[in-house]
């Protein structure tokens, strides 16, 4: 490590310890305790590979003369440390908060490559954010190029801005740019474990040039090592970790109840959690609606949105505390743009600036509107905004026209902004910090469900609290509307960050660009790919756990354990048996019409903790209730509106007696008990398959069940009926409930012959049967456990993805667009071009013509269906002709899917056509024909940014079939193409950014 | 009878003549309406049909603008051209020789209709170090490529104009030198995996340039995966490497043994053999002719004679008579 011991000109204050190299020769790690902000150093061999002393020399020499660039401010530690590695001339990956200063290191390295004339490559993962750097750059440096898929300036500049899947695709075309680059600055590299896109940046990072080195720029991940080993492997060079926990403010976590009154001081800045206050905190919680027992999911926001009229929203109430007690600036966190724009509604009250900033504000906005032509101006967005603006309240979400989004930017960096009302798009990014940051949700809707967020996303938000040199300390404020068990809060609120694993995929571009290629294969890729390497570091690993699970499982010694297994078996086969009858029994296409008001019903008591299953032919404990009424369980999501009934869950209502518990942090759980306990009568609702038997007899029902008294006859007189039927005089489920199908019958006849088999069964009678059971259970778990862990490490062994990539190659051949011995077809040329739509079902409709025959507006607007991904409840359907038009393309999508699933790729046929949408069609044919952009809104409820964003989409669409149709040599077709972008690159929609 | 510049005795002439006929009939029996020349109309069945390359647009009839075959992907339809000019597309394997040497690039004779350009930029330097952008740089190109050199490229793409621009990945790519160039059309050699073979037996690197051009040279271990050496200067490096080149063609002489030389020779005199019979070029019937000439005994000079052609001819025969059965 003869490198790391020369002295940096870039050295403050602190002696960096001298570093020992481990004898492995695999890490070094500096520990700078006696600093205030300490960070971690540490560093990542390749294997085999010797520090070649040659370097030291040069570098040296290099370290002698004036360093790249100097700040006017003194670095912090990390900022140094990692400026250190560059200087070096070796690759680091720093991994700090957002707003902990990594700029300086993607700053310094390009001052360096510059400086001995070389290329730089900057990459960011939002075109929007490559805007902002590539305007701070160019300030700074002036020979500074930007391609993004919407502008290209100035691309044989030596420091290029660009995103990352420019970046691949220059790679798979070998640009000549790769071959100069000395240094590739990835920003923002966490987005590696984004689920659709992260694939890109791995490609990249596997594909980039051997000899160039890399600056990753990372928020806190808790694997950086990880990543660095990898990098270190994949490019045989030595990789730089340099990890900080520090932030230049401290923060401070609150919890704000819904309904309550208060803050409550829930982590210090310290960082010490404290308890106490939070659960006063939660204890403050107003319970929405007392009575209300169910929850909607719909509903969830009533705190929100102002419960009573009159009364103030929370949110209301918040902003003007937070404005009292000067927090301002504050940047407000909602996890919808409809929600974000209805909570700066509400605000109308709220006037938060002074006049002459109310002046400034207005011009500002009018000169960036400038640029927009007077039909624009007029946009309902852009009119409507502008109030609000002016107020100091402001609104950033991916709906809002860019120019807006860019305006309420620049504002709020000029502080003329004091509530900014955004979305999780905001807290990624340039530095742009607030004093306070608010959560008006813990719970965030991620695709299939709502989920807590996750406390590497809430740190990534909270990162934006704070501003340097400004603030003593940020402010973090959570406003807490649903139950919230201590244990979550505190796994938010304290909990290390997201770790970096890796989201690999595979597409038919990517394994298409990889065959082209003469060295490149896919193969290779994915050997190389960061999710192999995951997955072989995790062997080690499962390899210990499954010992020691195996040799717990050898620790167990039953007696008799032969017969003790048969019986088992039998048992095993018994309740399957039993639960598929009950299956049949209560699908709700056979029991719904017996659950009449009034009905006595026989329902599993609530367990205790212990999740041991029991051992008895007998059946839990059960008691008795009375239904009242049942319901649909709704989705979260109303979409699946036209399912059948059959499929839908249901749950009952059941008046029965339960024990209402309140736990320590105020959160009430019910108990089912049986009849015969001191409780409550109360009305709860379960699912259908806690329900056991339905009884022939029904209750009267009185009119209303409020009083308590009437529900405590009931019970009684439920009582009453079993004293006198034991047996609660059961529906028969052939002759009452009309069930014939055969395989009912046959069920039940092979339950009575295995009642048999128990009975002879010698064991049954042995003492201590239950336990040993239990053990038995327990150990045959285990076993299945241990299977489980080997299975993962015999599929973690072999090549990731290695049967889908068998099936995609299947595929690329059935379709014709690769040859048997890997050789791409004319087809596969084509598919090669198309990397920003779903490149199979798109290649197919031009093969089959579908493209030459129609006008280019309805070209135009079918190509939209392939950028379009939001799902619009209430669209409606295009004109006849591209209703047509679109018939064509699901019917060729479900082709290809077809094709698809026959050769064992794993898809969801009518998942995968339905993913097409037609929803902008009528608007984008519009829009092609010439039409305004505020008529084309009119068409299409959808956000202005959105269908901005789609058709900037549809334009890179459109650029990549022209390159495609060159290659088949179809010149009309690429004329159209042609005349295709020019209809549509226009006006507003293509405004340029303020940011260039 | 193709023409062969050959005297072939009687008893050659009927086997050729036989075993020819027989290659004929096992070619596969295609349609022969896809057979077009320059102006034949081609049939069209559908609607909405795509025009490909060698196809235009004759009054509403689609038309044939070269020979060939006609070749129908769904709705596309080109003609396929059988014996053209070479037509580069992106991502082939071309090998070039320096025609002149112009501020930043190379211009580089392919077989093309026009002079392909490899940029200073696109290229790799000796011993893969970081290219820094000077102006000495620019100045010592020649100690890289200088006119006449041989050079292995990827097509990275053409222009608007027509224009080609070549490029070097890596290290595989790069100045071809101890060895020999063929000449050969270039419909004779078809797109592959692979273009790069190195073949063991014979320590030879072989070449199968998709422009026709075919390199057979000696083995040269792949250029080491680049040391690390960062920081140093590469002026130096340059000046050395410069001296490196010179040094190697002062020994050029005792460096590549006889053997080397002979096993270069058999490969091209077999490869020549297969391009005058007019059969398609592959690493695969490369090596299986030079292995027929060994079991012969056969000396190299002795390839070039007409026994050896139609045994070339007959075996190809054979082989692809065994391939066609096993299907």
């Amino acid at each position: 490590m003869a490198s790391l011991k020369r002295k940096s000109i870039m050295e403050d204050s602190y002696e960096t310890p001298q570093p020992m190299q481990n004898s492995n020769g695999n890490g070094t790690m500096i520990v700078n305790d006696d600093e205030p902000v300490a960070c971690l150093h540490d560093v990542s061999f390749p294997p085999g590979y010797v520090p070649s002393s040659s370097s030291t020399g040069a570098a040296a020499a290099e370290a002698d003369a004036k360093p790249a660039k100097e700040f006017p401010f003194t670095l912090d530690p990390f900022q140094s440390e990692a400026i250190k590695c560059l200087n070096n001339g070796e690759s680091v990956m720093v991994s700090a908060h957002t707003s902990a200063g990594k700029t300086v290191v993607a700053l310094f390295a390009i001052a360096m490559s510059l400086r001995n004339k070389q290329r730089v490559i900057y990459t960011s993962p939002i075109k929007a954010l490559s805007n902002q750097k590539y305007r701070e750059f160019k300030e700074e440096f002036s020979d500074v190029g930007l391609m993004t898929g919407d502008v290209t300036i100035d691309p044989n500049a030596s420091c290029l801005v660009m995103t990352t899947e420019i970046w691949r695709s220059m790679q798979y075309k070998g640009s000549e740019i790769t071959r100069e680059v000395a240094w590739v600055i990835f920003d923002e590299v966490h987005y590696m474990r984004d689920r659709e896109r992260g694939v890109v940046w791995e490609e990249s990072i596997v594909m980039a040039p051997k000899n160039s080195r890399f600056v990753f720029l990372s928020a806190t991940v808790p694997n950086a090592k990880e990543f660095a080993d990898w990098v270190a492997k994949v490019h045989q060079q030595p990789c730089h970790i340099v990890y900080t926990d520090y932030r230049p403010t401290p923060l401070q976590h609150y919890i704000f109840p819904a309904g309550g009154s208060g803050l409550y001081l829930v982590v210090d800045e310290k960082g010490k959690f404290r308890e106490d206050s939070f659960h006063k905190a939660l204890n403050a919680l107003v319970p929405a609606g007392e009575g209300e027992k169910k929850r909607e999911n719909g509903k969830r926001h009533k705190g929100l949105v102002a419960g009573k009229l009159g009364e103030e929203s929370d949110i209301f109430k918040m902003v003007k505390m937070i404005i009292q007690r000067q927090y301002d600036p504050v940047i407000i966190f909602s996890f919808s743009k409809r929600e974000c724009e209805f909570l700066a509604m509400q605000m109308a009250k709220l006037d938060l600036t002074e006049d002459d900033e109310k002046v400034n504000i207005e011009t500002i906005f009018w000169s960036a509107m400038d640029m927009l032509s007077d039909d624009d101006k007029k946009l309902p967005q852009v009119s409507n905004i502008l109030p609000l603006l002016k107020r100091g309240i402001g609104v950033h979400h991916s709906g809002l026209l860019p120019i807006l989004k860019e305006v309420t930017e620049i504002l709020f960096q000029e502080g003329l902004i004091k509530c900014l009302f955004a979305t999780e798009t905001f807290s990624i990014g340039l530095n742009m910090p607030a004093k306070t940051v608010v959560f008006t949700n813990v719970r965030k809707f991620d695709g299939d469900k709502f989920r807590w967020i996750s406390s590497g996303e809430y740190i990534q938000m909270s990162g934006r609290a704070g501003r340097r040199g400004i603030d003593e300390r940020g402010i973090c404020i959570l406003m807490v509307d649903d139950k919230m068990e201590p244990s979550t809060a505190k796994m938010m609120l304290k909990g290390s960050a997201d770790s970096l694993n890796s989201a690999f995929h595979l597409s038919y571009n990517m394994l298409l660009n990889q065959i082209r290629c003469e060295e490149g294969s896919p193969e290779n890729l994915l050997r190389n790919s960061f999710y192999q390497f995951q997955a072989d570091h995790a062997i080690p690993d499962l390899e210990k756990q499954a010992k020691v699970l195996e040799e717990e499982r050898d620790s167990m010694v039953i007696e008799e354990e032969d017969s003790l297994k048969n019986y088992y078996n039998l048992l095993q086969q018994y309740k399957s048996l039993k639960k598929d009858v009950r299956d049949i029994v209560f699908s709700p296409k056979y029991c719904l019409p017996f659950l009449q008001p009034g009905r006595f019903v026989c329902i599993e008591c609530t367990r205790g903790d212990d999740n041991s299953p029991s051992f008895s032919t007998e059946d839990h404990q059960v008691t008795w209730g009375v239904v009242i009424e049942f319901e649909k369980v709704k989705g979260v999501y109303e979409d699946d509106a036209n399912k059948k009934p059959e499929d839908s869950n249901y749950t009952v209502n059941i008046l029965t007696r339960c024990v209402v518990s309140k736990d320590g942090a105020g959160k009430k759980t019910l108990k089912i008990v049986p009849l015969k306990e001191s409780g409550e009568p109360l009305v709860v609702s379960v699912p259908i398959s806690q329900i056991i038997k339905l009884s022939s007899a029904r209750l009267p029902m009185p009119k209303d069940l409020l009083p308590l008294q009437t529900r405590e006859n009931m019970l009684k007189s439920t009582s009453e009926f079993l004293a006198r039927n034991a047996s609660g005089l059961p529906l028969d489920p052939e002759a009452n409930m009309g069930i014939r199908s055969s395989s009912y019958q046959k069920l039940v006849r092979r339950i009575e012959a295995l009642e048999s088999l128990f009975d002879k069964h010698e064991i049954s009678k042995s003492p201590l049967i239950e336990q040993k059971l239990k053990v038995l259970h327990m150990k045959q778990e285990l076993t299945a456990k241990i299977k489980s862990i080997k299975r993962q490490m015999r599929s973690s062994t072999e090549l990731a993805f290695k049967d889908e990539l068998k099936a995609r190659k299947r595929v690329l051949r059935r379709l014709g667009y690769a040859t048997s011995d890997d050789v791409v077809e004319l087809k596969g040329k084509v598919a090669c071009e198309i990397s920003s739509a779903e490149e199979l079902t798109l290649t197919e409709l031009i093969f089959n013509g579908v493209l030459k025959d129609v006008k280019v507006e309805e070209m135009v607007s079918l190509l939209s269906c392939f950028v379009w991904q939001e799902k619009l409840q209430d669209a409606s359907k295009p004109r006849e002709e591209l209703e047509l038009l679109f018939t064509q393309l699901q019917d060729t999508a479900r082709r290809v899917a077809k094709v698809q699933l026959e050769c064992k790729v794993q898809i969801d046929v009518e998942g995968f056509v339905n993913s097409f949408r037609p929803d902008i069609m009528e608007a984008v044919y519009a829009w092609a024909k010439g039409s305004k952009f505020y008529e084309i809104m009119e068409i299409t409820p959808v956000f202005e940014g959105s269908l901005i964003r789609a058709i900037r989409r549809l334009e890179e669409v459109l650029q990549q079939l022209i390159l495609a149709a060159k290659s088949i040599g179809e010149t009309e077709l690429e004329a159209k193409f042609e005349e295709a972008v020019s209809k549509i690159k226009r006006d507003i929609v293509f405004a340029a950014s303020l940011y260039l | 009878m193709r023409n062969l510049q050959l005297s072939f005795n009687q008893t050659q002439k009927v086997r050729l003549e036989k075993a020819l006929e027989r290659l004929e009939s096992l070619s596969s029996k295609s349609n022969p309406n896809s057979c077009v020349t320059v102006g034949d109309t081609i049939p069209v069945y559908e609607d909405g049909i795509l025009k490909g390359h060698g196809t235009s647009d004759q009054k509403g009839e689609l038309a044939a603008t070269v020979c060939g075959v006609v070749e129908r992907i769904n709705k596309l339809i080109y003609v396929r051209a059988l014996r053209a000019r070479y037509k580069p597309e992106t991502g082939d394997i071309v090998i070039g020789r320096v025609i002149e040497v112009v501020p930043k690039r190379w211009k580089l004779e392919i077989n093309f209709t026009q002079d392909a350009i490899l940029m200073l930029s696109s290229m790799n330097l000796p011993d893969g170090i970081q290219r820094r952008r000077t102006a000495v740089d620019e100045l010592n190109m020649r100690s890289i490529f200088t006119e006449n050199d041989l050079v292995c490229a990827e097509v990275r793409s053409s222009q608007g104009d027509g224009s080609l621009q070549l490029q070097a990945r890596n290290q595989k790519y790069g100045k071809l030198e101890r060895g020999q160039l063929l000449t050969v059309d270039p419909y004779l050699v078809k797109r592959r995996k692979q273009h790069f073979h190195h073949l063991e037996e014979y320590g030879i690197d072989l070449i199968i340039g998709c422009n026709g051009y075919i390199w057979i040279g000696e083995h040269v271990e792949a250029r080491d995966k680049m040391v690390v050496d960062q920081g140093s200067n590469s002026e130096q490096l340059i000046a050395k490497c410069d001296k490196n080149s010179m040094d190697l063609d002062e020994q050029d002489g005792t460096c590549t043994p006889r053997e080397a030389r002979q096993n270069i020779c058999r490969i091209a005199n077999a490869i020549r053999v297969l391009s005058r019979l007019g059969f398609n070029i592959t690493v695969e019937v490369i090596l299986e002719t030079v292995n027929l000439s060994n079991s012969l005994n056969l000396d190299i000079h002795d390839m070039l004679g007409s026994e050896f052609y139609v045994l070339v001819a007959e075996s190809e025969a054979e082989r692809r008579s065994l391939s066609k059965r096993k299907r």
